[in-house]
């Protein structure tokens, strides 16, 4: 491929046009990846809006469709248009659209897709050299193909809660976010632009089926377990300890909220020990090494757990680290906001948005010195952009943007 | 279908340890890359020496989960701490395009493969660094596991029981995800080099990947000054109820629940045949069912418990309702859908035995990638050394002899 020439390239993915056609968090987030280092990503939404504008968190909880933080967290650097697929006229400007795009990333169920016409062949028939990004929770074949489903559903079907998440006897638990999503997200990002950039490579466009359900069973779950289970019909559950082969390794409770214990190696085990002052206890014959520890995991929690509710945990923290031992401080959302080391690495983006003023944004993931990225622009307000990028994607005149929208086709 | 990866021709060295370094090199070597571990007899990673091992057998190059997260990667085997090995490995990068590693800030310098050094042996090399918290800040030196990284993001505050301590997630989630969001950092770099030529030292905080993941909560942070905390599996931004898993028949079944839209609850109410207590003003909308969510869950809860989870699944999708059976690891090689969609694989290994892995995750219309399970120590010495490197067979002989290529 040759390269793509421009004066100032800004940002690694300059030159790369994409169409965002998805909802709530894992297909826009994906398209966010693009649009924060340098694609230019075009949402498209339905007339409606997506379903992140009704899902909030809204300022004082008062709902209201260009306030929800969901919806601006996951739209950053991205123009908005809206265009009604439904209808017949709407239906061919978004194939327009495609025609003139190198990526569409959407996670709409594959049933919907095809309702509206909009089914990968007829896609790749507009366009043969589209990437088409496809995330959903269970993907595009399969028998749970045409379920319907959301990250819960997903993350739940993978083995990861029964096996990792919750105590036994209790529910499984969700990871506290929308994770299958997310991990859905990335594993499309990623898929997604090898295949953009290695398009002539792999001889043309395709489709990338993403199931965030299978991405977590295989990667994550599978990666550790389904060797064992294969070969010796064996497989664990969930404890709620946390490591349940070696410790200290869980959580436990300390004066102003919580430590992931953690000295599993002799040269951890004793920098703790040394930062708790050599307790009489730990020189015992059953907690010097991880295995007997584990196997008397009771006892040493209840002796730890004393020394730990004693202390702070940031106070828990500096010592243990700085006596080798990888103790860390369980965070909470505001005290990651106040952390010295993401301040100074500038991860926190002050922005401007024309209806929830000026606030406090997560930045790039990553750092690129030649190239940085992150979200500079607010997400857009429904159909901001219409005029804008019809016009200057598609050659219609404002007037024909005008009568689009008196006959609700944006 | 064709072979036609769209990365072939990339070539990546990998000083990757663990998971998240290996799993950067292994999703770019599922889309065509060729992938080569530099590794040593000398100091074996640790992850070969994981249990459990191919039939049992223990040994470096029978770790089962090993040769999972180390799939389609080649294997070449240099005891670093020799001069004529480093010589060896920047020979190597010559050739390359990317270099990953997942070592602590500091860590390549001091084994004498900086970024500055990797220039001289190609100028537009790509370096990706993964440490946990960046290569510079406060924090830079930190300590952590996977399992533990998350602590540091905000996102262990938030999993656990309603009104309850935290309760740790059993395994770095935070592993694979920042390995294969690091497949991405490494395919904006080369995209970046490929309109401009220049090439970059990617500095990938693990903590900062991770901790976008808390998102949702952050924004609640960031508009409303609250933080969150752990509340069983209620929607994360309380859009949805019911959100949770019910029990069924059996012991420790259970299925998940999503409602979302007006027309899945009643869905869920038809399915339940329309009990009294869900045709009440109390549920009859979103905000209603939110403000008694707890109450609503134990009506379903009192529902569900008498169904088998995959039969109570089919029927709620019948009527609409997000609803699947929540699976444990013995249900994952049965279940039909990743048995139709070949999420995990049988494979036979150089060594001759047969193992189960997982195959290509992500389906490409296009192309499918030809999985194998993760390389022998050395595996790829000759071809790397003796055809690509073009070395002599009486000095790749001697350098085997001296423990240089070990």
């Amino acid at each position: 491929m040759t390269p793509i020439s421009r004066a100032a390239p800004s940002g690694a993915l300059a030159g790369i046009r994409v169409i965002d056609f998805g909802q709530m968090v894992s297909a826009p987030y994906c398209a966010k990846l693009f649009s924060d280092y340098g694609a230019d990503v075009v949402k498209v939404e339905l007339p409606e809006g997506d379903a992140a504008r009704l899902a909030g968190p809204f300022p004082g909880d008062r709902p209201h469709p260009e306030k929800s933080g969901l919806y601006f967290f996951h739209n950053t650097n991205k123009r908005g248009i809206t265009c009604n697929v439904a209808h017949p006229e709407g239906r061919r400007l978004f194939l327009n659209l495609l025609e003139r795009s190198d990526v569409l990333i959407e996670n709409n169920l594959p049933q919907r897709m095809r309702a509206w016409g909009l089914d990968y062949a007829t896609l790749a028939a507009a366009n043969p050299d589209l990437v088409v990004i496809s995330i959903t929770p269970f993907g595009q074949s399969g028998p749970y193909s045409g379920w319907n489903g959301y990250d819960l559903n997903a993350y739940h079907l993978s083995g990861a809660s029964s096996r990792y998440c919750g105590r036994p006897g209790e529910m499984p638990l969700e990871h506290g976010t929308f994770s299958a999503d997310y991990f859905g997200a990335v594993t499309a990002a990623a898929w997604g632009l090898a295949a953009v950039y290695g398009r002539e490579q792999a001889g043309g466009g395709q489709q990338v089926d993403v199931s965030c359900a299978e991405a977590i069973a295989a990667a994550f779950v599978g990666g550790q377990n389904i060797g064992c289970y294969a070969q010796e019909r064996r497989f664990d559950k969930r404890t709620g300890v946390g490591m349940p082969l070696g410790a200290p390794a869980t959580i436990l409770p300390c004066r102003d909220g919580h430590v992931w214990m953690l000295a599993l190696e002799p040269g951890q085990w004793n920098g703790l020990r040394k930062v708790m002052g050599d307790p009489e206890w730990a020189s015992l014959e059953m907690f010097q090494d991880m295995y007997s520890r584990a196997q008397n995991a009771d006892v040493i929690y209840e002796f730890i757990r004393e020394w730990t509710l004693q202390h702070g945990k940031m106070e828990i923290m500096e010592k243990c680290q700085a006596a080798g031992c990888p103790v860390t401080a369980v965070f909470t959302v505001a005290e990651a906001a106040a952390q010295p080391h993401l301040q100074a690495r500038d991860y926190f983006v002050d922005m401007e948005h024309p209806q929830l003023g000026r606030l406090k944004n997560l930045g790039a993931p990553f750092k690129l010195p030649a190239c940085p990225g992150g979200p500079e622009r607010p997400a857009p307000l429904l159909g901001q952009h219409n005029g804008e990028v019809y016009r200057e994607r598609l050659g219609l005149t404002t007037s024909d943007v005008r009568g689009l929208a008196q006959r609700g086709v944006i | 279908m064709s072979k036609h990866l769209p990365l072939t021709g990339v070539r990546v060295v990998n000083f990757g340890w663990v998971w998240a370094g290996p799993v950067v090199g292994q999703t770019l070597g599922f889309l065509g890359a060729e992938v080569l571990k530099i590794e040593s007899a000398a100091r074996v990673d640790m992850t070969r020496n994981l249990p459990p091992f191919a039939d049992g057998i223990p040994g470096p190059n029978r770790s089962l989960s090993n040769h999972a997260c180390w799939a389609g990667n080649g294997s070449v085997s240099l005891n670093l701490k020799e001069p004529e090995a480093l010589e060896l490995a920047l020979r190597l990068i010559a050739t390359a395009d990317v270099v990953v590693e997942n070592f602590g800030p500091g860590v390549m310098e001091r084994i004498g493969l900086g970024y500055e050094r990797l220039r001289e042996a190609r100028p537009d090399i790509i370096l990706f660094s993964m440490p946990a918290a960046g290569l510079y800040g406060p924090l830079e030196h930190v300590r952590t596991y996977g399992l533990s990284l998350t602590s540091l993001t905000g996102l262990d505050s938030l999993v656990g029981y309603k009104g309850g301590d935290p309760v740790p997630v059993e395994n770095a989630f935070s592993d694979p995800y920042a390995g294969i969001f690091g497949a991405f950092a490494v395919l904006t770099a080369l995209n970046h080099r490929r309109n401009t030529g220049q090439g970059q030292h990617v500095d990938f905080s693990q903590q900062e990947a991770v901790m976008q993941m808390v998102a949702p909560a952050w924004m609640d942070y960031a508009l409303n000054g609250r933080s969150g905390g752990p509340k069983n599996n209620e929607h994360p931004v309380a859009a949805a109820a019911p959100h949770g898993v019910f029990p069924c028949r059996g012991d420790d079944r259970w299925i998940s629940i999503a409602v979302c839209r007006d027309e899945e609850w009643q869905g869920l109410v038809a399915a339940m045949g329309s009990p009294e207590w869900a045709a009440t003003a109390d549920f009859a909308t979103l905000p209603a069912r939110l403000a008694r969510i707890d109450r609503l869950h134990a009506h379903i809860a009192q529902w569900t418990r008498d169904f088998d989870d995959r039969e109570l699944a089919t029927r709620l999708q019948e009527h609409g309702v997000a609803a699947c059976p929540v699976l444990n690891v013995g249900d994952l090689l049965d279940d039909p859908h990743f048995r139709a969609r070949e999420t995990f694989i049988e494979v036979t290994h150089p060594l001759g035995f047969r193992e189960t892995i997982y195959g290509a995750y992500v389906k490409t219309s296009r192309s499918r990638p030809d999985v194998r399970p993760g390389p022998a120590v050395g595996a790829d010495n000759e071809r790397v050394f003796r055809g690509l490197l073009g070395i002599p067979d009486a000095d790749y002989e001697r350098l085997v002899r001296d423990r240089i290529i070990y």
